[in-house]
């Protein structure tokens, strides 16, 4: 064993101790708050492993049916977009000034 | 954390299964450790006192995701390394926190009445007081690894499952805070 190894195991000798130890009575004060918690605790009644609520398990149904739903709305409105443009275009006319005189002219 | 235990498998599978009063074998098994881990990061009684409390509540809120036959694989006591990391997770919360806030707590200064007389403050000599004061002055993940390892006594390997650190991170700033100790607390074992 290197004195660098030494010292290291003499120091963590000494750190050791340095460990803080809760007393009895406050392991048994923070056992009695985290059994409190649990079982009384509005938000701890039952672990994740419990059955889902009604709420949830309608959520469950909805969500990939609203979900469907939207991406079907901004397809077809992405296309009533893009075909009201198209015609649009067509429509259009040119207005050309020569010599004080206005000639609007068709596609 | 290591402390091998085959029975510590099946008191969580009761627990996944909603036996809420085997859940207190757990609690009572690691109780001290998490408070001291606690400890350890924030160096208030009072603190470590409420950081192990909701650990402990959430571990139990969120066992059913807690992936048991995984956990087995790695050791047979799968809940300490677990409870750990959760401990020490929202310790380190509480630091960012104050270090936000720039509040800063005066060792010792925890409120009185939240003290109990049986608590073994963990400076008791005047090495103890050297060595806490030459790891307190390192930087944070190396104080963190450091702490771990003297005073926690952990392996390289377990600090790394605790930390989500790799073990090669946990050897480097050890080997960095080992070197910063030994030139501060040189003269100790002279």
């Amino acid at each position: 064993m290197t004195d660098d190894e030494k010292f290291f195991e003499r120091l963590r000798g000494d750190a050791a101790s340095l460990r803080y130890r809760a007393g009895d009575a406050t392991l048994a004060r923070i056992r009695t708050r985290i059994h409190d918690r649990i079982a009384f605790g509005p938000t701890t009644a039952m672990p994740t492993t419990a059955m889902p609520s009604i709420a949830e398990l309608l959520a469950s149904w909805f969500r990939p049916l609203a979900a469907g739903l939207a991406a079907i709305a901004l397809a077809a409105a992405i296309g009533l977009t893009i075909n009201t443009n198209d015609s649009a275009f067509g429509e259009e006319k040119v207005e050309i000034v020569m010599g004080g005189d206005t000639y609007l002219v068709d596609d | 954390m290591a402390n091998d235990d085959p029975l510590e498998a099946r008191v969580i599978a009761r627990v996944q299964d909603g036996d809420a009063e085997a859940y207190d074998t757990l609690v009572s098994k690691y109780l001290p450790r998490v408070v001291a881990i606690a400890w350890g990061v924030v160096r208030n009684a009072h603190d470590a006192e409420d950081l192990a409390q909701e650990a402990f509540v959430r571990a139990y809120q969120n066992i059913g995701r807690f992936r048991l036959s995984e956990a087995l694989e790695r050791t047979s006591d799968p809940f300490g390394p677990w409870i750990g990391r959760i401990v020490l997770n929202l310790a380190l919360d509480v630091l960012k926190h104050r270090r936000k806030f720039r509040h800063e707590e005066l060792a010792g200064a925890e409120p009185a009445a939240r003290r109990d007389d049986a608590d073994v403050m963990a400076v008791s000599n005047d090495i103890g007081t050297r060595i806490d004061a030459a790891i307190e002055e390192l930087p944070e993940m190396q104080r963190l690894v450091a702490r771990l390892h003297l005073v926690e006594e952990m392996e390289h390997a377990e600090i790394a499952d605790l930390t989500g650190l790799s073990e090669g991170t946990v050897r480097s700033h050890l080997s960095h805070a080992r070197a910063k100790l030994k030139e501060k607390l040189a003269d100790l074992y002279d």
